[in-house]
């Protein structure tokens, strides 16, 4: 299980632990809980057809958009979120790039009807019509993460290991500010 | 903050996505060794400085990634256009 | 002035008593009251003493414009907050505040002397009395200026509050709710976009809490808007700045109304909202007269008395005279006499005032004064009474009376709307700017788009006087002092410029940048100059609108949050046996291990003494990794790097030296290919993200048509680097799928096999000189693999080394760290790194630069070892170095210290320096001076073990 570690630099210790945090923002009601593990793959190709077929797999035609598990970044580059022993072949030899990152992030997801407001603490897009099957590279204050949106009012926020217990801690502060519970 | 029309996303997105690449247009030469010492201190180190339309370089480095161009006002901070990296800049645009 | 409680009236809660302190005394008032309505109610007339002069001021306003009622609220150790206007501070239960600016006591300042000898300290007094000598401005005038001149002081303890921050999104922002902004949300709302409504008091209606017409009315629209899903309302929040693109920054005030107890959760909130269209509903803030005698405590804007007694239930004063230039002088008098106020006398600078007014006001019983100015204020403390003359020179005439309300006429808030960089256009018939060209989608309502009907009046300058100007206390800017007769000056002086009007007499720029006073200093300027004020121009209106305290603008940027802390997966482990960490880049990496109370050179000696002897694992992981795969990866790399990657086998490392297309050294690493078209790059932990972003540079700019792609690894993989004699015995155990043997597996080779039972790339390289591997594992094993390998290092003495010693062991075989031994100027020959750079390349980035003429110019710095006299004295890093410390100062200095270590291995401390033409001085004395005395070294090649590199092949 994803260990979220405390922060003590300074001041205030932020000890949350890994479990799931319920709370308010805006008074609507959100719980972050670390994902269910994954296998991550980045994905580069200048030709969509050639990754595809190096992988065997349907990709989206459009950024930010997730097709079976896999978003499209930028015009050459992909990210897969796939379940846990999932292997993709490494495409040796052929104009692409195949690179397994399932250690690189951590997921957690962010749910409930005050899900956006969570987000919107630190993120400056407006995920208000960022509808289930979207997905983007973005930033929660300083730090890069991805926001997939995954099924109404669900969100899964991908950020790189060494910040999640920054970004996991931000998230928990809002809300347990909000409720009134720190 | 700022938002930026992203040619690539084909969105306009917030300043923080994006870091600055310096002024537009100003390819590596493909055989540098050919250049007199004048000639590659100008590539290297002179860039203008114009008060107005200014072609640069972006990159939306916390989206696409993708690096590209833009016409921005220095005086406004109005970016007029953005485009994709190989295109050429829009007729009139500062150099 | 001695104002008391109405017996009736006010939207205060008289049922609802509330006890507070000022300045050590107790008061009580009512829950609705701001602790200025409280004070007045409560007889205080005197709140504050000037920034300048330290002159005894009263109220001047009802809102942000307050220039005079500034105080400190105390709410607990480390919550001290100054500077805030006592109109804006909401009453609570044990609320406790104090003057500011005075010493020793409100009533008697030491400083107010500097108003005695006023003459002596006109406009521009500072800058020209303080410019010479030098010297006495650190010692003398700073010093002394920052005790006399100077607002609240700040709080010097840690700020325990916490600040929330979020964005936000609309489709329209209305920004102020009185009626013309609640109206604008209603309207915006029925389009079913997102609104919101932010205003900054504790209650919406703006101006109409203050006219007991209004408030049936605001009363239906308060409850339609609160019926209205998709509008979101900010109260107690500010909009301090209006950005590009309709980008606002606001704050909210979420605690500070409330008693400490009761305060849970953050104190403020920063809002930064985007919205589609924005609609300006600032309104208007009155302009005060300009007359002798016009900051005596008493002397207030008319629009205050009104809201006092309007809203509040408070009477200025018991004898109240109104000083009017505007229509809505008479009508704030005459909703004040109906409220129970007594008006002695309204006094008005036209001859011809609206016959309703006057027949209303002669009803009511006050007396009028039509075509006459005051001349005089008596009192110093408090108004005593008024002289007035018809035109300001006629005989004198005299009220006694306690209050005297101003009413100047009216200024609308174009505050916001100039942040946003709209137009201004003159309007005569306000004497005041109004919004004109919008460049955002803005629009602005009510009063202060000008469309609000507050009658009219004439603008004036200064009221006309017997006196002249420089003999009258009559002042513009009440928060800065600056009095007509300044600006007079500066214009005699040949100021003609708003702008330099502005800094010569400072008017306008006090913490609340001139929000009473911007207008009045222009039609002063105006009257001098003989020229139209549109000629004059205004002063630019700057974020943000009213103070903001740091901790808004920090929002959750505080504390542990202040900037993610980056670690490694064996940060816990290095936590629990007591690291000493320092921070590299935005990574926390464990800088030694010490053992029961070792300092730092002794844990440091013998970390390095156990990888030398024996054996000792470091944590790698922070180093930048990135994984670089396509046909093209090894032409991608030929053209990056100074050497060459194409011939290099798969299952090889090599190490790599990274120029900036100038030239100059800008990052390093060993890389390992993995495959014909894999390669797993390493660099710095500094530089992971610059290297990354230039390679992404010339690849998506300058050679878009090599296939080749760069995904950045560094949190992939957890790296642990094991070196020293035994390093192989260590993993041997732990090994699979590899032959550790020193023939199959050589230096600078990399395998793949499994290490503990997980994936491994496993590269056998040194950074120390020893024998060494460098294992890669996905970093979730990370922690797995390190207990392993420790547990399997215990026979053989294994001992865990941090950054230090890993510093120490590279510079005894003169290894360099980017950054450190390098910065920024040194090419691969200064650094001895010829060796790495490709003669045969046709090119590579910064190979052309190489050629330029001051490259390998003499004299250069070049890196070379420095060995002191003294063998115990370990230099300073960063210490300069001559080569003759007798020549004159300033000597010339031919370098610096960039390293300095003591060395296990050599018995001694060594160091690494860059010296002018440092190759050729190897065996020379060079001298380094410090304080008091200086050190003599000797110049020596940087390699101070093991030259023939005999131990990596172990
Ligand atoms: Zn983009």
């Amino acid at each position: 299980m994803l260990e979220i570690a405390p922060l003590a630099v300074a001041g205030i210790d932020l000890a949350t632990g890994t479990a799931a945090v319920n709370g308010m923002v805006s008074g609507l009601p959100v719980c972050i809980a670390p994902a269910a593990p994954l296998t991550r793959w980045s994905l580069r190709a200048r030709d969509a057809g050639a990754l595809s077929a190096a992988i065997g797999r349907a990709l989206p035609d459009r950024i930010g958009v997730v097709i079976d598990g896999i978003a499209r970044l930028g015009p050459d580059e992909w990210y897969a979120l796939l379940p846990e022993g999932t292997v993709l072949p490494g495409g040796a030899g052929l104009p692409v790039s195949v690179v397994e990152v399932t250690a690189r992030a951590v997921g957690f997801t962010v749910e409930g009807a005050g899900a956006v407001a969570a987000l919107a603490r630190g993120c400056p897009l407006d995920l208000a019509g960022f509808a289930p099957g979207r997905a983007t590279r973005t930033v929660f204050e300083t730090v890069e993460v991805q926001i997939w949106a995954t099924a109404p009012e669900t969100y899964h926020v991908e950020v790189w290991r060494s910040f999640a217990p920054w970004l996991w801690h931000s998230l928990a502060a809002g809300l347990a500010l909000t409720a009134g519970l720190d | 903050m700022i938002l930026i029309h992203c040619p690539y996303c084909e969105e306009d997105r917030p300043e923080v996505e994006f870091t600055y690449g310096g002024q537009a247009h100003i390819a590596r030469p493909l055989d540098p060794a050919a250049l007199d010492d004048a000639e590659w201190e100008s590539f290297l180190y002179i860039r203008s400085n114009p008060r107005g339309r200014h072609a640069e370089r972006w990159r939306h480095a916390h989206g696409c990634a993708r690096f590209f161009n833009a016409i921005r006002d220095t005086v406004t901070d109005r970016f007029e256009v953005t485009y994709k990296a190989g295109e050429q800049a829009p007729d009139g645009a500062a150099r | 002035m001695s104002g008391y409680r109405l017996a009736r009236g006010g939207r205060i809660d008289r049922n609802r008593p509330v006890a507070f302190r000022f300045d050590g005394r107790d008061y009580s008032g009512f829950a609705g009251d701001t602790l200025a309505s409280a004070l007045v109610a409560g007889g205080v007339t005197l709140l504050g003493r000037s920034f300048k002069y330290h002159r005894p001021r009263g109220l001047l306003g009802m809102g942000a414009e307050e220039p005079n009622a500034l105080v400190t609220v105390d709410r607990g150790p480390a919550r001290i907050t100054p500077n805030l206007r006592a109109t804006q501070v909401a009453l609570h239960d044990g609320l406790v505040a104090s003057s500011q600016n005075r010493w020793p006591s409100l009533k008697f300042d030491v400083v107010a002397l500097n108003d005695v000898f006023g003459a002596l300290f006109p406009a521009g007094f500072y800058n020209k009395t303080f410019m010479w000598p030098r010297a006495a401005w650190e010692a003398l005038y700073e010093p002394v200026i920052r005790r006399l001149a100077g607002l609240g002081e700040s709080p010097v303890a840690r700020d325990p509050d916490h600040y929330d921050a979020t964005y936000a999104h609309c489709e329209v922002l209305v920004i102020g709710g009185g009626i013309a902004g609640i109206e604008a949300a209603l309207d915006a709302a029925q389009t079913g976009g997102r609104v919101i409504l932010i205003d900054d008091q504790d209650d919406l209606g703006g101006g109409a809490l203050s006219d007991a017409a209004l408030w049936p009315l605001l009363t239906d629209l308060k409850a339609r808007l609160a019926g209205c899903a998709n509008v979101t309302v900010l109260g107690r929040t500010t909009a301090f700045g209006y950005y590009h693109q309709n980008f606002i920054g606001a704050v909210e005030s979420l605690t500070d109304h409330l008693a400490p107890a009761e305060a849970t959760g953050p104190r403020e909130r920063l809002w930064r909202i985007r919205a589609g269209e924005v609609v300006l509903a600032q309104g208007a803030i009155e302009r005060p007269l300009v007359f002798d005698g016009n900051d005596v405590p008493g002397v207030m804007l008319a629009s205050a008395g009104r809201t006092l007694a309007l809203r509040h239930g408070v009477a200025v004063g018991r004898a109240v005279v109104v000083m009017a230039a505007h229509d809505s002088g008479w009508r704030d008098a005459l909703a004040m006499a109906e409220a129970g106020v007594t008006i002695a006398a309204i006094i008005d600078i036209r001859d011809v005032v609206p016959g309703d007014l006057a027949e209303a006001a002669r009803a009511a019983g006050i007396a009028v004064h039509t075509g006459c100015a005051i001349t005089h204020v008596s009192g110093r403390h408090a108004v005593k009474g008024v002289t007035f003359a018809a035109a300001g020179t006629g005989p004198e005439r005299h009220i006694a009376c306690d209050a005297v309300l101003m009413a100047g006429g009216w200024t609308p808030s174009v505050h916001l709307w100039s942040h946003g960089k709209g137009s201004l256009a003159w309007s005569e018939a306000w004497g005041a700017y109004l919004p004109g060209t919008a460049i955002e989608n803005c629009r602005a309502v009510g009063a202060c788009a000008g469309a609000w009907s507050l009658g009219s009046g004439v603008i004036t300058a200064v009221l006309p006087n017997r006196k002249p100007v420089r003999a009258q206390k009559a002042f513009v800017d009440f928060q800065n002092d600056v009095k007509a007769r300044d600006i007079h000056l500066a214009v005699q002086e040949g100021m003609r410029s708003i702008e330099h009007i502005k800094r010569y007499t400072t008017n306008g720029m006090a913490t609340d940048q001139g929000k009473t006073s911007n207008l009045n200093g222009l039609q002063i300027a105006s009257t001098v100059l003989g020229r139209p004020v549109a000629d004059i121009g205004l002063t630019t209106f700057r974020p943000p609108y009213t103070p903001q305290t740091f901790g808004a603008l920090m929002g959750h940027h505080k504390d542990a949050l202040f900037q993610p802390v980056r670690k490694s997966v064996i940060d816990d482990w290095a936590t629990a046996q007591g690291a000493v960490f320092e921070n590299v880049s935005n990574w926390r990496r464990a800088r030694y291990f010490p053992r029961g109370g070792e300092t730092m050179e002794a844990a440091v000696l013998r970390e390095c003494a156990a990888v030398r002897n024996a054996v000792g694992m470091f944590d790698a992981s922070t180093l930048g990794k990135i994984e670089v795969v396509g046909p093209d990866a090894a032409e991608f790399l030929n053209r990056m790097y100074t050497n060459p990657w194409k011939g290099l086998q798969p299952g090889r490392c090599r190490y790599g030296l990274l120029l900036r297309e100038d030239g100059f050294i800008m990052d390093d690493g060993v890389s390992a290919r993995i495959a014909d078209d894999r390669f797993h790059l390493t660099t710095t932990t500094g530089g992971a993200a610059r290297v990354l972003g230039m390679m992404e540079d010339y690849l998506q700019t300058e050679w878009s048509d090599l296939d080749v792609w760069l995904t950045s690894t560094t949190e992939q993989w957890a790296v642990i680097a094991l070196q020293g004699p035994m390093a192989r015995a260590v993993i041997a155990p732990l090994v699979e799928g590899i032959d550790l043997d020193g023939a199959a597996f050589p230096h600078m080779a990399g395998r793949e096999g499994t290490i503990a039972g997980v994936p491994t790339r496993l590269f056998r390289v040194s950074f120390t000189g020893e024998l060494g591997f460098e294992i890669n594992v996905p970093a979730h094993e990370g922690r797995k693999v390190w207990d392993a390998v420790h547990a399997a290092g215990q026979a053989h003495g294994i001992t865990a080394y941090g950054t230090e010693t890993m510093h120490v062991l590279r510079a005894e075989k003169g290894f360099i760290i980017v950054g450190q031994d390098t910065d920024g100027t040194m090419t691969p020959a200064d650094m001895g790194l010829d060796w790495a750079v490709g003669k045969k390349k046709p090119d590579f980035v910064g190979k052309r630069s190489l050629a330029r003429p001051d490259m390998d110019a003499p004299g250069r710095k070049q890196f070379v070892g420095l060995l002191t006299e003294d063998a115990g004295e370990l230099l300073e890093e960063g210490a300069q170095v001559v080569a003759d410390p007798d020549a004159p100062i300033p000597m010339p200095m031919i370098g610096h210290v960039t390293s300095a270590y003591r060395s296990a291995a050599a018995g001694r401390t060594i160091a690494l320096a860059v010296i002018a033409d440092g190759r050729a001085r190897i065996g020379q004395t060079v001298f380094i001076p410090m304080p008091g005395r200086v050190i003599r070294a000797k110049v020596t090649a940087p390699m101070f073990y093991d030259p023939e590199g005999s131990r990596l092949n172990a």
